[in-house]
């Protein structure tokens, strides 16, 4: 694809204006709804994404139930309107159900699952605004939905894309408009402290020798993201803290 | 509250003679980090300092074998009673759990003799401990001890009733009679050796 080399420009922009290792502007938010245990949302660049967690709770299916470790269960589904042309179902296609199990394993790399034997934890993830990234934005904000639940987590997961500009330049953080040029997409969920990959995905090929530069791309783009995500978690707890008086501090 | 705020997976200590993990906290390769956001306590046990990390909001408890729980009747059959188990010690749950207590587990003696509408109705709130989990969908409980039991019901009037004997309690309004399995209640703040107040 000859449009694949102007994906990067001479001056060493891409297509909306950033450099190769920009990630977009991300803003997120925690306890965005009152109902469920744990709430975020999430915004990259224009990707947009709500998530909301319930439990830990009982069962809802006796099958399922596993007696040393609670179950996860994810639901991935975007929004009608969240593409360029109408959705007809917003889940249960093959990509919203690869999309839910993706999120799941991602999350059961994370959570402490073994400290709530016979029991449930629901994760909905909403997309509002498809733009490119999805997936990581979906991980994203599963992460801090899932601190907001005040469940226990080994460290955080963050999740985050990379592709090949100009068949030489790794990019950071594809756009949908970017996506769509051609370039393939490497999407990578990572636990940033420890540097271990969660899940790694790729979309088209590109030759083996790039994998390496990509790849440490991505992985850096997981650890911004964590910095940011840290930054949001901090101040959301300073702000309930000092809301409610430190109420549950004192032991 | 002068106490440090912590992010889940953050590393808090090292792991040692003096410092273990406490609750919201895990070891990996000797060191102690975080699993919650929240605020470090720092609590002195026997010389052991116990890092605890607390989150803003709400714990989530799962009960275990032996746990001591406030629970409310809602159905009662021939074989066993249904309940929703709306405390775990003196923590209030977020959602409530299902239990089931059986008709043996009901008392401590005269076991088969037992009947479950003769102890417990509908509405009661109960105390009760935790069995061993044999199967997943509830949570098994046993009323048979002393102090567990029914401690709040009403009459059928509507009012709520005094306990007059371990098997009895009375509507203060009609005063009518209804059987049940009445828990001892000790007050908390009763010396050793003074009188029980009821029973």
């Amino acid at each position: 694809m000859s449009r694949n080399r102007e994906l990067i420009s001479k001056i060493g922009l891409r297509l909306d204006g950033r450099r190769p290792d920009e990630l977009r502007r991300i803003r997120c938010k925690m306890g965005v709804f009152s109902q469920p245990d744990g709430s975020a949302y999430i915004e990259q660049g224009l990707t947009k994404v709500l998530a909301a967690v319930y439990g830990p709770h009982q069962v809802r299916s006796r099958q399922k139930a596993q007696h040393d470790a609670c179950i996860i269960n994810t639901q991935f589904s975007m929004a009608v309107f969240s593409t360029n042309e109408r959705k007809k179902r917003p889940r249960g296609d093959r990509k919203s159900t690869e999309m839910s199990m993706h999120l799941q394993q991602a999350l059961l790399s994370v959570i402490e699952t073994d400290l709530y034997p016979w029991s449930q934890i629901d994760v909905y993830v909403e997309v509002l605004h498809a733009d490119g990234g999805i997936y990581p934005a979906c991980v994203n904000a599963a992460t801090l939905a899932v601190i907001d639940a005040g469940i226990p987590i080994k460290e955080y997961v963050c999740a985050c894309t990379a592709s090949l500009g100009n068949n030489e330049v790794p990019m950071l953080d594809v756009s949908h408009q970017e996506e769509i040029l051609g370039g393939p997409t490497l999407t990578v969920a990572a636990l940033p402290m420890s540097g271990k990959i969660v899940l790694m995905e790729m979309s088209q090929r590109f030759h083996l020798d790039h994998l390496p530069k990509v790849l440490n791309k991505a992985l850096e783009g997981c650890k911004d993201v964590k910095a940011i995500l840290d930054e949001a978690v901090k101040n959301h707890v300073s702000e309930i803290g000092s809301a409610t008086g430190w109420a549950n501090t004192t032991s | 509250m002068e106490n440090p705020i912590c992010l889940p997976g953050q590393r808090l200590s090292i792991c040692d003679n003096v410092y273990t993990c406490g609750q919201g906290t895990y070891q990996r390769q000797g060191y102690i980090y975080s699993m919650l956001a929240g605020t470090v306590d720092l609590v002195d046990r026997n010389g052991v300092k116990v890092i605890e990390v607390h989150s803003t909001g709400e714990q989530t408890v799962i009960s275990t074998q032996g746990d001591i729980v406030t629970a409310q009747v809602y159905i009662i059959t021939q074989q066993f009673a249904k309940c929703y188990i709306k405390c775990i010690g003196s923590t209030v749950l977020r959602s409530p759990y299902r239990g089931l207590i059986r008709r043996e587990n009901i008392r401590a003696t005269e076991k088969d003799k037992t009947e479950v509408f003769k102890s417990l109705r509908p509405g009661d709130i109960v105390l009760a401990r935790v069995l061993p989990m044999t199967e997943a969908h509830s949570y098994q409980l046993s009323t048979a001890e002393n102090e567990l039991g029914v401690v709040i019901a009403h009459s059928e009037h509507g009012y709520p009733m005094v306990p007059v004997s371990w098997t009895e309690m009375q509507c203060p309004k009609t005063l009518v009679k209804e059987p049940r399995k009445v828990a001892k209640i000790i007050p908390e703040n009763i010396d050793t050796g003074g009188i029980v107040v009821d029973s």
